[in-house]
């Protein structure tokens, strides 16, 4: 146990030294500002902006904002998010083979468990954090200018997208243990991504997908349900809890 | 007036968070000579240019040396 | 008690053939060198001992215990340096030394004794930049203390001294000659002259087979069988000596060779340079040499 929580200290002081902590802090926090700061500002530049539209002939309706604005934007740009702190961290095996900086650790007698776990943990916990720490100023904006309660189920949406993050992040460490180089990593992430959005097309499949997940914001407005998620849900943990084990025996074989 | 002020809880975070983004990747660039791609004045154009938060996580995915 | 046994190991990438039935044993503290050209397979040698690459055929045994690939418990025995070091260059050397004792399962007061003798004796102590500046010299320095780090059974090293200077592999050398007193040392080298300072045994690898396996006494042992060299002060003490012994071969204007044969006993030269009061340079036997044995069992 001790000799995993050093190297999960080696992978935090990684982390931090690297830079990529403080940046992904800061743009999570960007993130959930920019949601409430859009949905406030937005009636505020038409109003503005309407005279000189009035003289091209377009009329501007009044516009009403509230939390539900500042939630559409939320999972408007999550994608986005995810986007960059899956970037950030998806040389997090590859740049140690590349380097060869962990046939020292492994020599050593670390077992290759040990790594492949804290680098598991370090991906998903840093994806956890970021995400919530948006979820969480954006939160507090919207109870500040309006109300959240015209929103429901606000933690199950949001939890649902969490998963296909998290779903992600397994993925790409399950691509870590197949692939030497990053650009395979993100690829073989993308191909995935990518069949299970066409495979969206098909509606007979589409409930049980994990992109499915991304129209958790529906939960929001209650024009869909959290059982209408059960099926995407259950299949998107059997995928990742799947990409996490067949990673781990890969990556016991894999030559490093 | 009043409308200035019913915004500022937004602003003010919003220019800190932009501005110590900012700070902080200009300050990676020049305290470093060595880039994994592209030169100083190449990554400066793009982090000053680059849309709020893209610069910076350009600069740090491609530009920052390892380690 | 042999430290490592290496039975009959095969091992090849697509068609080529790296390793062709290798079969050595290095016994328990002594100083082994692991001789052959670039090329020869000594590293996939080195990474198969640790469990890096699976082998095609074979068994190696460390210490007694199986090495197999994928898990690497036999590797708690065994300290690595690899032939280009690498580190996380964000850390400090103490900082990386304390990571290594950590991972090995050490206690942190052990370790951080440990790591401050160990920087002491290769010569970072005072050191206190990242890894990220470090020169190759240093690099390997750092090396081989994370090697030590554990204090393993067996020293494994990877070409420590090739990408050295002079005055940096003399350093490592007698580094790693002094840990030769505490533990077993394998390491490879493509320069003889490192094997002859240090190791008490060899084994020649050419083209993926051991072409010879022995000790460094056989090579002493040989001596005078091969005759001797001679190198006097002046030009004309060399003319009479050629005139007294004949037989020899003039290697320069003050260098004489003695080879085998019908050459003069040495003891009978040495008697005669006393008596004459000849100014001597030098005079020594050459034995077979290792550089001679390895052109010899390559075939060249």
């Amino acid at each position: 146990m001790s000799t995993w929580m050093a190297f999960l200290k080696k992978e935090w002081i990684e982390l931090v030294r690297s830079g990529k902590f403080f940046i992904l802090i800061l743009i999570s926090s960007l993130f959930g500002i920019m949601n409430p700061a859009i949905a406030k500002l937005t009636p505020w530049l038409m109003n503005t902006m309407s005279e000189s539209l009035q003289e091209s002939g377009i009329v501007v309706a009044d516009m009403t904002v509230d939390a539900m604005t500042s939630w559409a934007q939320f999972y408007k740009n999550m994608p986005m998010a995810l986007i960059i702190v899956g970037l950030m961290l998806g040389s997090i095996f590859t740049l140690e083979y590349q380097k060869g900086t962990l046939i020292l650790a492994l020599t050593k007698g670390l077992s290759r468990r040990k790594v492949y776990g804290a680098k598991t943990l370090i991906c998903v916990g840093l994806w956890t954090l970021c995400f919530w720490l948006s979820y969480g100023i954006t939160w507090l904006y919207n109870s500040y200018y309006w109300d959240n309660g015209t929103a429901s189920s606000l933690i199950p949406s949001a939890a649902l997208f969490w998963l296909f993050g998290v779903w992600i992040f397994l993925l790409m460490i399950f691509f870590s243990t197949v692939f030497s180089e990053v650009s395979g990593v993100l690829a073989g992430t993308g191909i995935v991504l990518l069949a299970s959005y066409i495979g969206g097309i098909f509606p007979k499949v589409q409930p049980y997908l994990p992109t499915k997940l991304l129209e958790s914001q529906a939960l929001l407005t209650q024009s869909m349900e959290l059982s209408d998620f059960s099926w995407a849900m259950a299949v998107t943990i059997l995928l990742a809890v799947a990409a996490g084990i067949t990673g781990m025996v890969l990556f016991d074989k894999k030559k490093i | 007036m009043n409308d200035i002020q019913q915004f500022l809880p937004l602003l003010i975070p919003l220019i800190l968070l932009e501005f110590g983004l900012l700070a902080y990747t200009l300050w990676h660039i020049l305290t470093h000579t060595h880039y994994r791609r592209g030169n100083r004045t190449l990554w400066i154009v793009v982090v000053m240019i680059g849309m709020q938060f893209i610069g910076p996580v350009l600069y740090f995915l491609l530009g920052k040396e390892e380690g | 008690m042999n430290m490592l046994e290496i039975s009959h190991i095969s091992k090849s990438f697509g068609d080529k053939k790296v390793l062709q039935d290798v079969h050595f044993t290095v016994p328990e503290h002594a100083v082994y060198g692991f001789v052959g050209q670039n090329g020869a397979g000594k590293t996939t040698t080195m990474k198969l001992i640790l469990g890096l690459l699976p082998a095609n055929s074979g068994s190696i045994l460390v210490n007694g215990e199986k090495v197999s690939f994928g898990k690497n418990p036999t590797n708690r025995f065994i300290g690595y340096l690899p032939d280009v070091p690498e580190f996380y260059p964000y850390m400090t050397a103490a900082e990386y030394l304390h990571f290594c004792g950590a991972i090995t399962g050490m206690d942190s007061k052990e370790y951080k004794k440990r790591a401050e003798e160990l920087l002491e004796l290769v010569g970072l102590t005072q050191e206190k930049h990242r890894v990220k500046g470090f020169s190759r010299g240093m690099k390997q320095r750092l090396g081989i203390a994370q090697a030590l780090l554990n204090r393993p059974r067996l020293l494994i090293c990877d070409e420590p001294t090739s990408a050295l200077d002079p005055v940096g592999r003399k350093e490592i050398l007698d580094i790693l000659a002094s840990a030769g007193e505490q533990t077993t040392v394998l390491f490879s080298t493509h320069i003889l002259s490192d094997v002859e300072r240090i190791c008490d045994q060899f084994a020649f690898l050419h083209e993926g087979k051991i072409l010879h396996q022995g000790s460094m006494d056989e090579i002493k042992n040989s001596c005078g069988e091969s005759g001797f060299e001679i190198e006097l002060e002046q030009e004309q003490d060399l003319n009479r000596l050629t005139k007294r012994f004949p037989g020899g071969f003039q290697k320069g204007r003050t260098h004489m060779v003695y080879g085998q044969g019908n050459a003069p006993q040495m003891e009978s030269v040495l008697a005669w340079i006393v008596q004459e009061q000849i100014p001597l340079r030098k005079i020594e036997k050459s034995g077979l040499t290792l550089e001679a044995l390895f052109m010899k069992v390559v075939g060249k």
